[in-house]
């Protein structure tokens, strides 16, 4: 990979769209961002958390901020409404909020779900906007901090419960010029709240974008949140993304990521851990075909005792795909009584396709219980031929078989219409299966 | 219905031979046995007729209802009515048994000109079936033999074959592992089944079965080939006398090593 000077690569080019903006508005961080993103270098290919996928496609063009892209109109959105969230929906397109689109209604006392802007002056965005990203020299999530102008807001107050799940829509639009988005998204949950956000991105064609989502979760006491991010982009577009949350005592945060979309999507999970006894989930699904390249970093802090983590990452792979992964384990000294798991296992359907995993533990304290591991398969022929002696053709056993693995993280999505929504996706993606390139 | 003509069989890319010249013919209403060694070829003998894809036929012909099956998928001999109960059945997680029954019947039943049923029909064959091998009906909505046990399994295997009404079934050890209970009703099952329409071969080790089960005849296998044929009695004096005065048979024609 050629080497990209600082000023060269996509990233730091939008960043001087957004300098006249700097100072302007609430984030206080914006300049300090701005300053850093000067000094942070486009990622290096050596580097071993770049080494395996190829940023290059990224800075082959250039991106431009949404108004100077002549974005189409996004038209008929209401069919990717979900029912349970008839008055719990925010809508954003192309990174801007809709405000007709979005419908909030009857929320109890102190909640509050909306758009940061309008809620810039609320004190958990006073206090923890900006404070909660721990990325290191990251250019993707020093853009966001520089250009976003928006995003979402979510607050609960103590004991307070959201019980329809919060739609959280991202629609990107056809647009004549490649464009660059920089969603957000804060979550702050006190004492013993509790909700479910369904968080979506749908690229309505074909073009090529790149938006770079930064979300930020604080989840205090006893405070519960189930987390669904469905990701289908279009098939050119560049998803980087950065969700982090912070736990505090009996906090839980379930998060189940379904990737479909994108030419190339990383994604950088981060779950800390800030006091003990704590109980987190981070599991993913990624269904990739054609030239897509999906990428997963994702980093699990275990920094004081007593927390049980769960992290199954399954990859199903088709064509010239290529599927990475990374998850790193850590156990801070004194964490003791960890109970974490970990497992990462690829279905590896096309000759051509590519895998790339690497699950990391790294423990610092000695009473611990951590399992991590990798598998790289095909499908198995006995299975395929247990099948087919039942009647089932190669092609409807390898479909089934196909879409059995990919079944086990939908199967904790609870909410009706998403999981239903999710079973089509995989259906549709399972019967592409192109029989001459089966290897098993 | 089923004709075995001279069968030979390789180990698919590895070329050593299993199957050895094979002759076998089975009619409409009769069960056999096919009893032997392990490493004799009877297993394998199920796999090739149900078409594995590990062998690889190198001679000979199978010949049910007098088409050549040689060619054919797995499916499409599933499709003709032959059903192959596994020795060790696969579990696929994900895949309840209820998908994979409806899924099975109603292609088999497009094949064979039979009526497909829809979902409501098909719980009430079902509920029939399931008594037949003595099943609850929550065992229809676990995934297919995932967490089974041994005896679990195998039953499944008899109540697809319950499910399926094929012509032919070919039972590979679906004795063995059993408990003396799950060995009755799995016999009781099979026995249930078998009508003059239909036939069935039993790949078995032990004579245990045919306390239950009255075959027509016996077959032994040893290297490869079926080395002597008799009726039930011939099981009795196998379990008295093994199989090492039949091994000499094997030998006969100065084919085998």
């Amino acid at each position: 990979m050629g080497k990209v000077e600082i000023r060269d690569s996509v990233l730091h080019q939008l960043a001087s769209n957004y300098k006249p903006i700097v100072g302007n508005g609430f984030p206080e961080f914006r300049k300090e961002s701005l300053r850093e993103l000067e000094e942070t270098p486009f990622p290096n290919p050596k580097d071993e958390a770049w080494r395996f996928i190829d940023l290059r496609p990224l800075n082959r063009e250039p991106f431009l901020p949404v108004n100077e892209s002549d974005p189409a109109e996004a038209g008929d959105v209401e069919k990717y409404f979900i029912p349970e969230s008839e008055s719990t929906r925010l809508v954003f397109v192309n990174g801007l909020f809709q405000k007709s689109l979005s419908s909030i209604e009857g929320l109890p006392d102190g909640v509050v779900i909306g758009n940061l802007a309008d809620h810039a002056g609320h004190s958990a965005v006073v206090k923890h906007l900006g404070r909660l990203i721990n990325y290191e020299k990251d250019p993707f999530t020093l853009l966001n901090n520089l250009s976003f102008e928006d995003g979402s807001f979510v607050y609960l107050p103590e004991d307070s419960a959201v019980e329809s799940p919060i739609q959280l829509l991202q629609i990107y639009t056809d647009a004549s010029e490649d464009y660059f988005t920089a969603p957000r998204v804060l979550v702050v949950a006190e004492p013993n709240s509790r909700a479910t956000l369904i968080e979506d991105h749908i690229g309505l064609a074909e073009n090529r974008y790149l938006t770079i989502p930064v979300s930020e979760f604080r989840l205090y006491e006893g405070a519960h949140l189930h987390h669904v991010r469905i990701q289908r982009d279009s098939l050119s577009a560049f998803h980087f993304s950065r969700p982090i949350a912070w736990l505090s005592r009996h906090a839980e945060y379930h998060a189940y990521t379904i990737t479909l979309g994108g030419q190339m999507t990383r994604n950088e999970p981060r779950v800390i851990q800030d006091d003990e006894e704590v109980d987190f989930t981070l599991d993913g699904l990624v269904l990739i075909d054609g030239n897509q390249v999906s990428d997963t970093h994702s980093v699990m802090d275990h920094k004081y005792s007593h927390a049980n983590s769960h992290q199954l990452h399954k990859v199903v792979v088709k064509g010239h795909a290529h599927s990475i992964f990374n998850g790193k384990i850590f156990v801070r000294k004194d964490a003791q009584k960890i109970d974490s798991f970990q497992e990462n296992r690829n279905l590896l359907l096309s000759v051509e396709g590519l895998v790339h995993t690497k699950p990391q533990l790294e423990i610092f304290a000695d009473d611990v219980l951590c399992s991590h591991g990798a598998t790289i398969g095909q499908l198995d022929p006995e299975e395929v031929f247990y099948l087919q002696s039942r009647g089932m053709t190669a092609e409807k056993a390898k479909e089934v078989l196909t879409y059995a693995f990919a079944l086990e993280t939908i199967e904790n999505v609870t909410v009706e219409s998403v999981h239903d929504l999710l079973l089509d996706e995989v259906k549709r993606y399972t019967k592409g299966i192109s029989i001459e390139r089966m290897t098993a | 219905m089923l004709e075995i003509k001279n069968l030979h069989a390789v180990v698919e890319g590895e070329g050593s031979e299993i199957l050895k010249g094979v002759n076998l013919k089975v009619k409409s209403g009769e069960i056999h046995v096919i009893m032997g060694p392990n490493g004799s070829g009877k297993s394998t003998l199920a796999k090739v007729v149900s078409g594995h894809h590990d062998y690889e036929v190198t001679d000979g012909e199978i010949l049910f209802e007098g088409e050549d099956l040689t060619e054919l998928d797995p499916d499409e001999r599933a499709h003709l009515g032959i059903f192959l109960a596994f020795q060790y059945p696969v579990e696929v997680p994900g895949v309840t048994n209820n998908t994979l029954l409806r899924e099975s019947y109603n292609t088999i039943a497009a094949a064979r000109g039979r009526e497909e049923l829809d979902p409501l029909e098909f719980d009430d064959y079902l509920e029939k079936k399931l008594a037949l091998v003595e099943m609850k009906r929550e065992f229809l909505e676990r995934s297919v033999n995932t967490g089974f046990s041994g005896g679990e399994k195998k039953r499944n295997e008899i109540f697809q074959m319950a499910v399926l009404e094929p012509k032919l079934s070919l039972l590979d050890e679906t004795d063995s592992g059993l408990d003396i209970d799950a060995l009755r009703i799995v016999a009781e099952g099979i026995k249930q089944l078998h009508n003059e329409e239909n036939a069935i071969v039993m790949v078995t080790h032990y004579q245990r079965m045919l306390n239950y089960i009255e075959p027509d005849f016996v077959h032994v296998m040893v290297g490869g080939k079926i080395v002597k044929s008799g009726d039930k009695s011939l099981a009795l004096q196998l379990e008295d006398k093994g199989y090492e005065w039949l091994e000499s048979l094997a030998t006969v024609n100065g084919e085998s090593e």
